[in-house]
This record gives structure tokens, C-alpha cells and sequence, in this order.
């Protein structure tokens, strides 16, 4: 074969083309201390201008071992490597403040699904009227106590990011799209469209804290939690968009079609958020036989039944309407 | 329609909307003035839905009323300067 020219092949784990190039290789630099010696036999290859350019230390010719025919220039692998540590300095530098604002191993928690989570969950939120069960499962701690929540992957009730924001991004593009076929595209629309999207889940999240603060509720659940619950109906307006432009030629606000799809996945929608919620935003009944305290409860337990109720139905039907207008 | 911009507007003009209002001429009459209002031992913060939007109002112009300043003067700005 034609690998008889190299002294051995090239190292499995790492991706190099296996045909011959005619354009002698540079031989790859002297291996820091500590790294393996088997990528430098790998690239041992008959290169006649190996010495001068052993000099460029670090670990720059593993890398450009599968760009061999055109990295042959040392400026250019001077540049390349130049370039490869401002990247990974800008990494880093993303990294830790990034960290700081964001915390990206609770974001990473609600990324974890599944295949089969993201196709029962969609089923759950447009036919939410089956399902039995809606508490979430915790994992029981170290001691027997009550650890923290499952990840998305082994439990269908707990909320994820992952069809929130798939589906703000798809509502942008497909309410676009929609526009773009009826002959009124322009590209700011794209931008509009997503502004009013995440303005929509903004507003409603501030909704949320401040209903919870007025009527006292400690809400133990985390802000994301309460963000991916305000994402899912995306994917009823989607739903609606998509049947009242197929169906209609028309929008939701055109013919009865449109309306009653949106009233279907609005309720469908409500009920989800309703159940969902209730053990977010209800204390929960835990049996106290304490009497001033049962009365003094009940009166804001009514009040926040009444809230959620409220927040469920009324407030969802009115950012619907506004996500299904444009 | 909704641009980032307009919104900013609309958050600033609502918060200028509870920070102007006068303490006791208008919040007094309507017994919500953090003067009219009196915790009892007990309560803290668990209480009726009334004190706590008293406690509401009455941080929200504490808090926001030099943030206020800066948002308003830096939108006159834009305003004047840029149509």
C-alpha cells in the first residue's frame, strides 16, 4: 500500500488522511516533556527540512498533521499556533466569566433529555388531559433525605430548556418564514420577532415573582424552572401557526380554523401549566392539625389557587394572543 | 413593533410613574403610605397582601429613584440629540 513510505501508521485516535501527499512533511517538533512519544513516530515521515524547524516548540505539529500539504509554510504555522493559543485563552476567559453570571452546570441540567423525553413531552403539552402523576421524582440523598430533582432524561415531569428554547427558535423562524410567503419580509422581522419573544417570557416571568411575593409564596423551585414552564407554549403557537397557515392561507386571527386551534392549544397549554405549577406555587397540604394556622391558610390558600388560576389561564391567553398575532 | 428600545422606554416610564407619586397627598389618602402602616410582633413578612405592596411601593422609590435620574437624563439626551 502506500503507507510502506512512512515509517508507521499514523495514530488511530486521531483523524489524519490516510493518502499519500507528495509534498514532503515537515518533521514534527522535539514532544514537550511528558507527552506520548508515539504522535511523533506517527508523523515521522521522510521530510527534508526537519531540523531548522524543530525550534517551534509546544505541540503544534500533531495538530496540523491532517493539514499537511498546505501548513508547510513556518510562517503559517507560527500563525496557526499563534491563533490556537488566543483561542483557547479566549476560551478560558469565556469560561470563568460566563461562570459567574450564568450557572452553566444547572443550565447543563436541563439540557440533559432525551429522544424519547423530547417526543413524550411534546405529546404531554398538546394532550396533557391523560396523564396521571405529575409530581416530580427527586433522587433520595446520601442519608436517606430528599436529594435533588431527576434530570430530564429519567423523569417526563421535570421541565427542560431544551424544547423552550428549540422552540423560540423555531417560532422565529417559522412566523418569518410565514411572512416571507405572503411577500412582507424584511430582515428586521427577524429580529423583531425574537425581541417580542423573549420580551414575552421576561414579562411573564416578572409577572410570576411579583404574584409570588405579593401573596407571600416561597417558591422553592429555581428560576429556570420557572423560565423553561413559560417556553413550552411555544410549541402550541407553533402549532397554531403552522395549522392556521396550511389550513387557511389566512393567520389565526383569519377564519374560525385558526381560532380554534388556538383555543385547543391554549387549554391544552393551561391545563399543562396548571398542573405543573400546582406543586410549585401550592403549598403543599401537609396535614397539620394546627387550627389558627388551617384558618389563617385557607384564606391564602384560596388566594393562591386563585392566582394560579389566574396566571394559568388569563395571563397565558393573553401572551398567546400576542405571540400569534405577528 | 417591539423593539429592545421600546421597551426599556416602557420599564422606565412605568417605574417614574411609582416613583413621582406624591407621598401624602395621594398614597396617604389611599392608605398606602409606608407611614400608615404599623407590623405587628408577629407577622414579619408574612403579611396581607396590602402591607406588602405598601413595602413594595415604599422600596421601589427608595431604591430607584437615582437609577431613575440616570435612565431619564440619558433618554432626554437621546431625544434631543437624536430625534
Amino acid at each position: 500500500m502506500q503507507r510502506n513510505t512512512y515509517g508507521q501508521s499514523p495514530p488511530l485516535h486521531h483523524p489524519v488522511p490516510q493518502h499519500v501527499s507528495t509534498v514532503p512533511q515537515l518533521r514534527s517538533p522535539p514532544p514537550p516533556p511528558g507527552s506520548a512519544q508515539s504522535q511523533q513516530q506517527g508523523y515521522a515521515p521522510t521530510g527534508q527540512q526537519g531540523n531548522p524547524y524543530q525550534q517551534q516548540g509546544g505541540t503544534s505539529g500533531n495538530v496540523f498533521g491532517a493539514y499537511g500539504q498546505f501548513m508547510n509554510d513556518p510562517t503559517a504555522q507560527v500563525a496557526a499556533q499563534f491563533g490556537q493559543t488566543a483561542f483557547k485563552q479566549g476560551q478560558e476567559y469565556v469560561e470563568q466569566n460566563i461562570g459567574r453570571y450564568v450557572n452553566v452546570a444547572a443550565l447543563k441540567h436541563y439540557f440533559n433529555v432525551s429522544n424519547s423525553y423530547v417526543i413524550n413531552k411534546l405529546f404531554l403539552v398538546l394532550f396533557p388531559w391523560r396523564h396521571k402523576g405529575w409530581s416530580r421524582k427527586q433522587a433520595v440523598g446520601a442519608n436517606g433525605q430528599e436529594g435533588w430533582y431527576l434530570s430530564p432524561r429519567d423523569d417526563i415531569n421535570s421541565p427542560d430548556m431544551y424544547i423552550p428554547v428549540m422552540g423560540l427558535v423555531t417560532y422565529v423562524l417559522l412566523s418569518t418564514l410565514i411572512a416571507g410567503l405572503k411577500g412582507a419580509f424584511n430582515p428586521e422581522l427577524l429580529g423583531v420577532t425574537a425581541t417580542t419573544g423573549l420580551s414575552v417570557v421576561i414579562v411573564e416571568i416578572i409577572a410570576l415573582k411579583l404574584g409570588c411575593y405579593l401573596l407571600s409564596i416561597s417558591s422553592q423551585s429555581q428560576l429556570f424552572d420557572l423560565i423553561a414552564y413559560s417556553g413550552y407554549k411555544f410549541v402550541g403557537i407553533i402549532v397554531t401557526i403552522t395549522v392556521a397557515e396550511i389550513l387557511n392561507g389566512g393567520k389565526g386571527t383569519g377564519g374560525w380554523i385558526g381560532w380554534a386551534v388556538f383555543a385547543y392549544t391554549f387549554s391544552a397549554n393551561a391545563l399543562f401549566l396548571l398542573r405543573s405549577l400546582k406543586y410549585v406555587l401550592l403549598p403543599e397540604t401537609n396535614g397539620q392539625p394546627s387550627g389558627p394556622m388551617q384558618t389563617d391558610s385557607r384564606a391564602k390558600r384560596n388566594q393562591r389557587t386563585q392566582f394560579l388560576f389566574f396566571y394559568s389561564y388569563i395571563v397565558q391567553l393573553f401572551f398567546m394572543w400576542v405571540l400569534t398575532r405577528a | 413593533m417591539l423593539y429592545l428600545g421600546t421597551l426599556f422606554y416602557i420599564a422606565v416610564l412605568l417605574i417614574n410613574a411609582v416613583a413621582i407619586l406624591s407621598e401624602d397627598r395621594f398614597l396617604a389618602r389611599l392608605n398606602l403610605s409606608p407611614s400608615s402602616y404599623d407590623p405587628a410582633f408577629g407577622t414579619g413578612t408574612d403579611a396581607s397582601v396590602k402591607a406588602k405592596v405598601i413595602n413594595l411601593i415604599g422600596s421601589v422609590r427608595t431604591l430607584m429613584r437615582a437609577p431613575l435620574i440616570i435612565a431619564n437624563t440619558i433618554i432626554i439626551l437621546y431625544e434631543l440629540a437624536l430625534g
